[in-house]
């Protein structure tokens, strides 16, 4: 598989702080990955230098096959939308966006295509300081959607909107990927990530934890059993023989939650009846993205060494 | 850098930059000019001159006709400073400029471009307040008893044409001095309060108090002697040549910082 993104002890000090610190990353082409991590993670800064908006303090990326050091060969190819969109308040969205087109030398045309993807086609005549801000995102997801690029930056695209923006939002980051385009998109909201993501780049204290696919990530880690009994009377007596059988277990408000792996439940099925324990109930629940990342990050050395 | 320039237009087009960039110039040419027919003096044996006031003979010159204009060359060349300085720091404040250089990466044709924009602007600005500051003048010098005639000769139109060169030149300086502060302040408040302290009170200052020679070599005065076509402390050769040089230093010193500061 082609790569979109490659980057290769990509480094960024400001003064004392570093902020990205000896980064490898390789986004396979053509598919949605995430980039998550807290805020202060060092995800905009990362961001940031593969849009040649800053310069690295060491390292090397290539974007689509061409240096960062030579922007101006691939970002006619890019589209990005970087931190809180910014427009200019008192021109309207459609006159922002053909700022841009005539910057890019892109055809005009595509403004008309672009606001009808993001659904503002009706608003885009109305000035920018008149739109919400989940609008403005949106705003800003149509400007990054211009030059029909190849490679799709989105950095926080979610931040400001309400429920049912956050879905629309997935849904055109879908759309994207269903079209072929590569997407790279940050957000600290894991949930929203896990929802939309095939591949994966964690980030934390300006280091990379983890990279892979979201599936590698979750089926590394250990998934709960959740038994039932019938009757609330055998719960000590289950989670009593779940640890006989090495498997750590807590009785739990009517339940035994299990620290063992999935296809570990037959057995438990099987080992309670032998001892007259009737399950009600046997559930898997799989670890969140939300869990591994902090299972990952826990013991993390942060910038200075020291383990967080 | 076409495409900089161009869509540097969309911006201009804005009911703000028209009314602060073309009104604000032309608020100030037609009121001199108003001021400098209306307030002539005849005889100036029975009225004593005093700030601001000429005589007739002097108005009746085929410089006559932009002398209010010309007067006000710096309070035009301030608002050219004032525009050039908001519209670069204010790409920096509001985070416009990240979008920018995405679409435009090449920073050198992003700044020269937009810079001829405003410039250009400018242009249009200084050509408007002249024009309309001569009706002005037409219309109001015979009622007040001020013969025109030399004013539409050809010494009065070449006059004419050469004080809307000097005028536009030295707005367009004043513009690169806002430009830069724009570029390195990174706030439009703040690069608009310090170049335009630096123009008019810093150095007269240093003018009057410090370095009585300053007028012949500090910027803000070199560009005043420009739009008057040089005075008697600095000929417009003078000034035309050390403000070409600063010019070079001036953008070469703000493209390098452009270039190389992150726009994070």
């Amino acid at each position: 598989m082609t790569s979109s993104v490659v980057t290769s002890g990509l480094t960024k000090r400001f003064g004392p702080r570093l902020a990205v610190n000896a980064v490898d990353i390789d986004l396979p082409a053509g598919v949605v990955s995430g980039f998550v991590g807290p805020n202060g993670a060092g995800k905009t800064t990362t961001i940031q230098l593969l849009l040649g908006l800053c310069r690295p303090t060491s390292g090397t990326a290539e974007v689509l096959g061409r240096p960062i050091s030579d922007p101006a060969s691939y970002l006619g190819r890019v589209g990005a939308l970087i931190e809180a969109p910014s427009f200019y308040p008192t021109l309207s969205g459609r006159r922002n966006l053909e700022v841009l087109t005539r910057l890019g030398r892109i055809d005009s045309g595509r403004i008309s295509e672009v606001l009808a993807m993001v659904e503002l086609s009706d608003r885009g005549n109305d000035f920018v300081r008149a739109y919400s801000l989940g609008m403005k995102q949106r705003l800003g997801v149509a400007a990054a959607l211009l030059p029909d690029p190849e490679l799709c930056i989105l950095d926080e695209p979610t931040n400001g909107l309400d429920p049912a923006g956050i879905r629309e939002m997935r849904s055109v980051i879908r759309g994207l990927s269903d079209r072929g385009i590569s997407v790279f998109v940050s957000s600290h909201l894991l949930a929203e990530i896990e929802a939309i993501c095939d591949h994966l780049v964690m980030i934390d204290n300006g280091r990379i934890v983890f990279q892979g696919g979201v599936d590698k990530l979750i089926d590394a880690q250990q998934s709960d059993i959740i038994a039932s009994p019938e009757h609330p009377a055998d719960v000590q007596a289950l989670a009593e023989m779940c640890i006989a059988a090495g498997k750590p277990a807590r009785a739990e408000q009517g339940e035994v939650h299990v620290q063992a792996p999935e296809d570990w439940a037959p057995e438990l099925n099987r080992q309670a009846m032998a001892a007259g324990i009737t399950l009600r109930g046997l559930t898997v629940r799989r670890a969140s993205l939300e869990e591994a990342f902090f299972a990952i990050t826990e013991g993390q050395p942060d910038e200075n060494g020291e383990a967080g | 850098m076409f495409g900089a320039y161009s869509s540097e237009w969309i911006k201009l087009r804005r009911r703000a930059m028209l009314l602060w960039g073309l009104g604000g110039g032309l608020f100030f040419a037609v009121l001199a000019t108003i001021f400098t027919v209306e307030r002539a003096v005849k005889n100036p044996s029975l009225f004593p001159l005093r700030r601001g006031r000429i005589t007739f003979a002097e108005l009746e010159l085929p410089t006559g006709l932009v002398h209010g204009v010309v007067d006000v060359s710096t309070l035009i060349g301030i608002v050219a400073l004032c525009l050039f300085a908001g519209a670069f720091a204010t790409e920096y404040s509001q985070g416009t400029l990240r979008n920018l250089l995405v679409r435009e990466p090449r920073r050198a044709q992003l700044l020269t471009g937009k810079f001829l924009a405003l410039a250009t602007f400018i242009g249009v600005a200084v050509v408007l307040e002249i024009v309309v500051s001569c009706a002005v003048a037409l219309l109001l010098a015979p009622g007040r008893g001020i013969t025109t005639s030399a004013w539409t000769s050809s010494t009065g139109i070449n006059d004419l044409l050469q004080a809307t060169l000097h005028v536009f030149l030295a707005s367009v300086g004043y513009g690169l001095l806002g430009a830069a502060a724009g570029v390195l302040l990174r706030s439009p408040g703040v690069a608009i309060g310090a170049s335009v302290a630096y123009v008019i009170p810093v150095e007269a200052i240093i003018v009057g108090a410090i370095w009585s020679n300053g007028d012949r070599w500090l910027p803000g005065q070199l560009l005043s002697a420009l739009a008057h076509g040089g005075t008697g402390d600095s000929s417009y050769h003078h000034s035309l040549i050390t403000l070409a040089v600063y010019t070079v230093l001036i953008a070469v010193g703000t493209l390098a910082v452009f270039r190389r500061r992150d726009a994070s």
